[in-house]
């Protein structure tokens, strides 16, 4: 196990700067998503890891060894591609013995490894198929298997499992959380899926435009997004929007929503809203914070009930999400099953700002940092 | 909708007729690029006096291989008089090496501009394109006299690089168009793998181009094979390709014309190609498509 | 720990990035070299040299004698290649045409689910692997007015049946487009049928759904989409057309006199038979003139296509 180093990294592909001077840094072990919209540069700063691609500036340093312009085959790093790149014409073993024998690994050795790494990912009885005879799951676990056989030192997934159909990606996923929890690797991993980024990483690194726009722990970035990129992004359905006017009360500074009718909110940092008084902020609240009046919350310091119009209800089973709209933006609500309404109707929510957060409304910037 | 549904119904009689005339019409216009051939096959097995007295299509009373022999070894081209035969070697000679070099060439170029690209090679890609279409007349002087030069004017060594160097633009067309398909991962993978340039080309590029390598082969074959101006321009009395000599004996007049015997000598310069086209067809048309719509 | 590491570490990148200078990393240019020294000196330096030539007052041999644009005026002057001109203006017009209409026709009736299709297909196609030469030999003798089609007609009872155009000035150019027609109009119809075959399924049933009858369908919905074929085997055709040259060689010689001279025949008999290396470059040169007129809209459209895809 190695760690990895990307120490100011810019790409730049003529006058076009693709990535802007990326600095990450991760330990031995530790399993780094990378997530964002495409065109953000993701790819690009895998392949820059690999070495599939030079860098215009920068280092990158794996193990503490500076391998910014070492060949891809002297890094030490195997790669699971999203079209998982299985040669054609070899079969299941051969492709996953072809690495260990580009490195001179004997006959015998190479064996003995394809068996280890077919029975951790049960492809034994694929062994002597090709590629084309397997199904998507069999191809994603023979490219996995590829990949383990070698023992790299950094392992690097390109969008891995966005070939598969939905149950079979969410299967894998779990498998790929069992194997890094098993086999402690350092793994890079690239994926536009939040859903995914959220339930493997140990940390993530939102980019957008070459830059990387947050780095943190799933929870850091679910529940304090440094942006209202990074804050749309993460989260779905994604982090309502909604633009309140910061208004002066005896109670405090309070935000102003148009719903049904003009509400107050209470915000919980105060002092970071004072420089805004008069003005629109973005205030960003996750669906699950917008709900159907619950008793045990009644009387909590941060939460208010008041009316709002129903424009479209999605039963998702668990819960419903009932979609209104405050000034322009589409709002949703994640509220119980039982309590619905019809289309056009105005029924009670329970907003609760505990948890709430606040940008600028030009700028996109987080304006209550803690 | 119902409405059109039970008017073409009704109209399945006179449906039925139009199938039965495009039919007709497909079987008539296949007859008539069938003819010639025919008629060559024909005519090839006449003697001099049913072709005289009889018409195109008369049959031959009996069959008369005198015309193919005479053709094969015999009939003068020219300065000799030794048949088709000599020359039907030379076109051997020219095609075969000239058919693997290109190809070869044609692979590796291929594989370098669609997998290995690097400052300038799409535009020299797009310098080779054109080359594909230049009329060859703007290089037949220039190449005569370096041909000169290199000392292999009127050999067969000397056609074979012509034809090499000409080839190459349709053969690298043809690698690049298909390596284009063939996701670029592959070799991603195979770096990381720890295989170098040849490795990766050897061991996982060449093994899954066979189709086009099939489609190149095929292709570089029937226009070699197929070739007259490079020929004439380029060869010696003794070195000249069948097409050559096909046509010298057809335009030699000594005493009468005999039109068996120029039938005969045309079938024989066009049995090679067709045997191809007729075993392998698909890839014969995929050639042409291939070569004509850039993928 | 690790902003420790990063601040620390001096930028080594900006002190200069080593060259990675060994054989592997040069192995691409290295095996294309040769290609692109042959290219560039085989065809665009001869290129070249040809234009140089087309200047000069060579005659058997070439010679640096520079005289201009002299020889173009002479060429433009030359009765004979005036008359290839026409030739090639009459041959390419006609043979495009009809290979098209030929082409786009059969390869609609043979997308009627005809049954046994490959048969036919492989029929319509065969010519187009048969030599030029080959085929001038055949229709020169198909074409013969003594022992021809005409002798057959008249035989099968149209006594007055002429068919003399093969040794007559004014209509041997039509002899040649026959031929020629006859051995690419199935390349035309392959083109087609693969680009009838790539038209979405989808679309013929949202045509049909709309009430659509076959034949408003294939013309206002398929055939439209068949656009980027059509230009592609008009760019074949016409490149076919221009470097004609067996084809003459082998049906007519250019004669009865030189009234079938396409101008590649013109450039081979001044270049290498009549000693007028400099009219041969000239008229090469116009030839090329010709084919890049043709090439490069098509590819500039096509590779503004492939951007914008």
């Amino acid at each position: 196990m190695a760690n990895l180093i990307i120490d100011n990294v810019v790409k730049r592909y003529g006058q076009t700067e693709v990535l802007k001077g990326i600095n990450i840094s991760i330990e031995a072990g530790e399993f780094l998503i990378l997530v964002g919209p495409s065109g953000c540069g993701k790819s690009t700063l895998m392949n820059a890891i690999a070495g599939l691609e030079d860098v215009t500036e920068g280092r990158i340093l794996i193990d503490n060894n500076d391998v910014t312009y070492a060949n891809p085959k002297d890094r030490d790093i195997a790669m699971v591609f999203q079209s998982y790149a299985l040669y054609p014409n070899m079969t299941v073993g051969q492709n996953i013995s072809f690495g260990l024998e580009m490195r001179k690994v004997p006959k015998e050795d190479r064996d003995i490894e394809v068996a280890r790494v077919a029975e951790m990912l049960q492809i034994t009885h694929l062994l002597h198929r090709k590629p084309a005879q397997l199904s998507g799951g069999q191809r994603q676990r023979v490219a996995m298997g590829r990949a383990l056989a070698r023992r790299p030192q950094l392992y690097l997934f390109d969008e891995p499992l966005s070939n598969l159909d939905a149950k079979l990606r969410v299967e894998m996923r779990t498998e790929i959380k069992k194997l890094h929890q098993k086999l402690g690797t350092t793994i890079v991993y690239v994926t536009h899926d939040q859903i995914e980024a959220m339930t493997l990483a140990d940390r993530i690194a939102v980019m957008k435009d070459g830059e990387v726009q947050q780095l943190g722990t799933p929870q850091e970035i679910y529940d304090n997004p440094t942006n209202l990129f990074v804050a749309g992004f993460m989260g779905s359905p994604a982090m309502n929007f909604i633009p309140t006017k910061v208004v002066e009360t005896e109670k405090g500074l309070m935000l102003e929503i148009n719903a049904a009718q003009k509400t107050l909110l209470p915000f919980p940092r105060q002092e970071c809203l004072k420089s805004y008084v008069g003005q629109t902020i973005m205030l960003g609240l996750r669906p699950e914070m917008i709900t159907e009046p619950q008793a045990h919350k009644e009387g909590d310091a941060f939460v208010v009930t008041t009316e709002i119009e129903v424009e479209v209800t999605e039963p998702m089973g668990a819960d419903t999400m009932i979609i209104t709209r405050i000034e322009d933006n589409e709002i949703n609500c994640r509220s119980h099953p039982a309590y619905t309404a019809k289309p056009g109707e105005n029924i009670n929510m329970m907003f609760d700002t505990s948890k709430a957060v606040a940008f600028d409304q030009k700028t996109g910037v987080r304006i209550d940092a803690q | 909708m119902p409405n059109t549904q039970a008017i073409q119904r009704k109209t399945t009689s006179v449906e039925k007729l139009l199938r039965v005339a495009l039919y007709l019409v497909l079987i008539s216009v296949a007859a008539i690029y069938l003819l010639p051939f025919v008629v060559m096959l024909i005519t090839s097995l006449k003697d001099v006096e049913e072709i005289r007295t009889g018409t195109l299509l008369s049959l031959p009373a009996s069959l008369h291989f005198d015309a193919w022999s005479k053709a094969w070894s015999s009939a003068c081209t020219g300065s000799t008089c030794e048949g088709i035969s000599p020359f039907f070697l030379n076109s051997f000679q020219i095609v075969v090496p000239a058919v693997i070099i290109s190809t070869i060439l044609g692979a590796i170029n291929g594989y370098v501009i669609s997998m290995w690209k690097f400052r300038g090679s799409d535009l020299f890609f797009a310098a080779l394109l054109i080359g594909c279409f230049i009329p060859f007349q703007v290089i037949l002087l220039p190449m005569a006299r370096t041909l000169g030069w290199l000392g292999i004017a009127n050999t067969t060594s000397g056609l074979v690089f012509v034809h090499v160097v000409y080839g190459v633009a349709f053969t690298t067309l043809f690698f690049r168009n298909f390596y284009q398909s063939v996701p670029s991962e592959l070799v991603k993978a195979a770096r990381l793998d720890g295989a170098g340039f040849f490795t990766i080309f050897y061991r996982i590029i060449l093994p899954i181009s066979t189709p086009i390598i099939v489609v190149t082969i095929i292709w570089q074959f029937t226009q070699i094979w197929n070739d007259f101006l490079f020929g004439v321009a380029f060869s010696g009395f003794d070195t000249q390709p069948v097409t050559v000599a096909l046509n010298n004996l057809v335009n030699t007049s000594f005493g009468g014309k005999e039109y068996n015997v120029d039938m005969a000598a045309a079938i024989m310069a066009a049995l090679p190609t067709l045997i191809v086209y007729v075993l392998a067809g698909k890839y014969f048309v995929r050639g042409l498509t291939a070569g004509a719509v850039k993928g | 720990m690790k902003t420790n590491a990063i601040n620390s570490a001096p930028n080594k990148a900006q002190a200069g990035r080593p060259a990675r200078l060994s054989l592997a990393d040069w192995m691409p240019k290295i095996v294309m070299a040769p290609t692109v020294i042959v290219t560039l000196v085989c065809m665009y330096g001869y290129m070249i040299w040809t234009a140089v030539l087309s200047m000069t007052n060579s005659r058997m041999l070439p010679s640096y004698d520079f005289v201009g644009l002299s020889q173009y005026e002479r060429l433009f002057n030359n009765d004979r290649w005036i008359v290839a001109l026409t030739n090639l203006g009459i041959f390419g017009g006609l043979f495009i045409l009809i290979c098209l209409l030929l082409g786009v026709i059969l390869a609609i009736f043979l997308d009627q689910k005809i049954r046994s299709e490959g048969a036919i297909r492989t029929i319509y196609l065969y010519p187009m692997a048969i030599s030029f030469i080959v085929t001038g030999t055949a229709w020169k003798w198909l074409l013969n007015p003594t022992n021809g089609f005409e002798k057959l007609m008249v035989d099968m009872g149209f006594t007055d049946f002429t068919f003399d155009w093969l040794v007559n000035p004014d209509k041997v150019v039509y002899c040649l487009v026959i031929a020629a027609v006859w051995q690419a109009s199935g390349f035309v119809m392959a083109l087609f049928l693969a680009g009838l075959r790539g038209v979405d399924g989808d679309l013929i049933k949202a045509a049909q759904l709309d009430g659509a009858n076959t034949f408003t369908t294939y013309r206002r919905i398929i055939l439209p989409s068949l656009k980027p074929v059509f230009f592609s085997a008009m760019v074949i055709l016409s490149h076919i057309a221009i470097k004609s040259f067996d084809l003459v060689a082998a049906l007519t010689n250019g004669g009865p006199g030189y009234s079938s001279d396409l101008p590649a025949n013109f450039m081979y008999a001044h270049t290498f038979t009549r000693s007028q290396i400099g009219l041969g470059s000239a008229s090469a040169m116009v030839m090329l003139g010709c084919v890049l007129a043709i090439l490069v809209p098509y590819l500039y459209s096509e590779l503004r296509g492939e951007r914008n895809a």
